[in-house]
Formats: structure tokens, C-alpha cells, sequence
């Protein structure tokens, strides 16, 4: 059974399609993860980070979004604003050092989006990367997902 | 795997909203770094009024001024939720703890809380549930019994639960209780037919649930802890 789920997960995520019946998490192949998990997709010198499947489904729904000033400095593993769900406000860390150049408005009317597209209409900032060296300090997918195994198996 | 795992109980009596506040900001620090277990601290607080990180002061239905003629404090917070009420006969959890270490996410995490109560409750004989979507909390029948407020950085907690043995539930009327209007507030003392014990008992009680949905098994006990 967990291999199957695996095999679907690994055709899922190399598909890139997102699947409703959530036994496992999707990953995308060709974004970088944090062990907070937050995703980052490196376009030239900027980047769009948001935070992954796996990170929505445990948040549950998300009702609010406090989103950083453009123009604000970024730091590696550090917070740079907060999602709220189910009475509880999580910090949302960068995986990137940098400049905030764009937050994404509409998760203040649309917080949702986190959870139903967290890999696309769901993503936060937009980050100019100050040092793209540090991006060797994050997971690729295949990582990831075996991170996601391990901590789900702690309890 | 199943590793034994300790939980230090801080019980504190009755200690100010912003000294509590001071001291778990310390205590997540310390429990980051790996220098203190998991945490978690049982007390009650003096009449005050809270707000989460959304700041709906919308809800808080009296002017501030009002609050302080009868001796009301009110603050502003970093934690998840709406507004809330916390006085004398409510019992407190705050638990700071590392949900990485045990693999839990929010969800699962406040779930577990919510049980914590709904145990406490069955102690005596009261069938209490968890909120319907979007209505976290603990709730008897329509009336809320628990609330819960929870702020996650780096993955440890602070702030936490908050159950109404029996507190004065006039206090509430001041607000819209966690943002929810045409709700009641209620107490474990309106809902039980049973009479209840010394609350030193109900909040040791109210421990215990908590280390069993957590599955803490070795408990380390400390008494009016206070770090000056």
C-alpha cells in the first residue's frame, strides 16, 4: 500500500497535477523546500516562495495572512510573516536571503488559496535573491518527501 | 517508536497576563535551543480581556476605559484566535512544546487540545464536543465550555487553552466571545450535576488529560516557578 502511494505520489508530482484524495502530499520536482516547509522556485535572480502541500493539510484552514512590506529584508530560515488556521498563527520562514519585491494581495481576500493552490495561486512573496549560494542549504523534492515521511511517522 | 518523554509542569497560581507572556517568550527561546523539554504551564490569570493577531477589536463591545473601572486589563497578541476573556476560576494550559519532535502540524495539534478538555469534561459526566469548522474550541451543545488561542514559531508553542471551571461568566457579555455571536458562554460548574472538587484537583485533572493525549509518560512537577 505505501509503495503504491508512493509510486502515485513520484507520477503525481512529476506530472505536476495536483490530486484531491489526500493520502500523501504533492511535491513539485523542480522547486527547493525548507524543513519549515516552505517551497522557493528560482527564476534567474528572483524568486517566488510559498509554503507546500504538506504544510497546508497540517495547518488546516487558512483564515488570514499577515504579509511582509515590499521592500523588506528577507533572511534565510527566518520569519517574515504569519499564516493563521484553526486558532493558531504559524510563523512562515524564508528560505531565501534577499528583498522582498512583491507580496501576493489577494491571499488578504483569499487566504484560502494556501490550501487549495499552494503551489500557485497560494504563493506569498516574490523575493530578489541577495546570495543564491545558500540555496545549496535546502531539499530538492525526493528529499523533501522522505523529510515529510519521517516527521509524519514521529507520532 | 515509543520513547519515553518528559513534559516539566510549571503550576503557577495566579499570575499576571504580561509576566506569563514574558515568561513563555523566554521559555520558547529556551526550548529552541534545546536547553529546557517540553513545557507546560498551569495557572490562571487576573480579569483580562485578549485579542489575537487579527486584532478584531470590533468584538470587544465597551470602551477600554470601561475595562479598567472594573479592573480589566486588556492586551494585544500574537496568538491565533478572536477575542477572549481570562479570569479567576478559568484554568490555563500553555504548553511550550516542539510539535516538530512529535511530527504534529497545527491541525492536529489544537484537535489534540480540544480533546484535552473533552476529556476533562467527561470527568464529570458533561458531553462536550469539538467546534463545527471555522469554531475551534470546546462547546456543550451550544454553549462554549473551552477556548483555545495558540501562537507556533519555529515550531514550539505558547499560548495555548483556556477551560471555564467556573468563572463569572458577566465578564463575557462585554465581548463577542471568540468573534462567535448568538453563542453562549458556559462553565464546567453550570453543566455538571456532580459537585466539583477543590480546583487545585480540576486543574491537576486538566494536567493529566493533557499528558495523556500527548502521550507524555514521565511528568517533572514545579511549583510557583517564576523566573525573576
Amino acid at each position: 500500500m505505501a509503495s503504491r502511494l508512493l509510486w502515485a505520489s513520484r507520477a503525481a508530482s512529476y506530472l505536476r497535477i495536483s490530486v484531491f484524495h489526500r493520502g500523501f502530499s504533492s511535491v513539485l520536482k523542480d522547486l527547493k523546500y525548507a524543513d519549515s516547509h516552505e517551497w522557493v522556485k528560482v527564476e534567474g535572480n528572483s524568486a517566488i516562495v510559498g509554503i507546500t502541500d504538506h504544510a497546508q493539510d497540517h495547518l488546516g484552514d487558512v483564515v488570514y495572512v499577515e504579509l511582509p512590506e515590499v521592500g523588506a529584508p528577507v533572511e534565510q530560515g527566518s520569519g517574515f510573516g504569519a499564516v493563521e488556521s484553526v486558532k493558531a498563527t504559524s510563523d512562515i520562514n524564508s528560505p531565501v536571503s534577499g528583498k522582498i519585491l512583491e507580496v501576493n494581495e489577494e491571499l488578504s481576500s483569499s487566504p484560502g488559496l494556501v490550501n487549495s493552490s499552494p503551489y500557485e495561486k497560494g504563493w506569498i512573496i516574490k523575493v530578489e535573491v541577495s546570495d543564491s549560494g545558500e540555496l545549496k542549504n535546502l531539499m530538492e523534492a525526493d528529499q523533501y518527501s522522505k523529510f515529510c515521511e519521517e516527521e509524519d511517522a514521529k507520532h | 517508536m515509543r520513547v519515553s518523554r518528559s513534559l516539566e509542569v510549571w503550576k503557577m497560581g495566579t499570575i499576571n497576563y504580561l509576566d506569563a507572556l514574558r515568561l513563555q517568550e523566554q521559555l520558547v527561546s529556551n526550548r529552541k535551543a534545546h536547553k529546557i523539554p517540553d513545557t507546560l504551564l498551569s495557572l490562571q490569570h487576573p480579569p483580562t480581556y485578549t485579542l489575537g493577531k487579527r486584532r478584531t477589536d470590533h468584538n470587544l463591545l465597551i470602551p477600554e476605559s470601561d475595562l479598567k473601572k472594573m479592573g480589566a486589563e486588556l492586551h494585544y497578541t500574537q496568538r491565533g484566535g478572536d477575542i477572549t476573556f481570562h479570569g479567576p476560576h478559568q484554568a490555563i494550559l500553555y504548553p511550550i512544546i516542539s510539535l516538530r519532535d512529535i511530527g504534529l502540524g497545527a491541525r492536529n495539534y489544537v484537535e489534540k487540545l480540544e480533546l484535552t478538555m473533552i476529556e476533562l469534561a467527561s470527568l464529570y459526566g458533561v458531553k462536550a464536543c469539538a467546534g463545527q469548522a471555522g469554531e475551534t474550541g470546546v462547546w456543550v451543545g451550544e454553549r462554549k465550555i473551552g477556548a483555545i488561542g495558540v501562537r507556533i514559531s519555529f515550531g514550539i508553542t505558547s499560548h495555548g487553552l483556556a477551560f471555564n471551571i467556573d468563572p463569572d461568566l458577566n465578564y463575557f457579555k462585554h465581548i463577542v466571545p471568540c468573534g462567535i455571536a448568538n453563542k453562549e458562554v458556559t462553565s464546567l460548574r453550570k453543566e455538571t450535576d456532580l459537585v466539583l472538587p477543590a480546583e487545585e484537583v480540576v486543574h491537576e485533572q486538566l494536567i493529566s488529560c493533557f499528558a495523556r493525549q500527548f502521550g507524555y509518560s514521565n511528568l517533572l512537577w514545579k511549583e510557583n516557578g517564576l523566573i525573576s
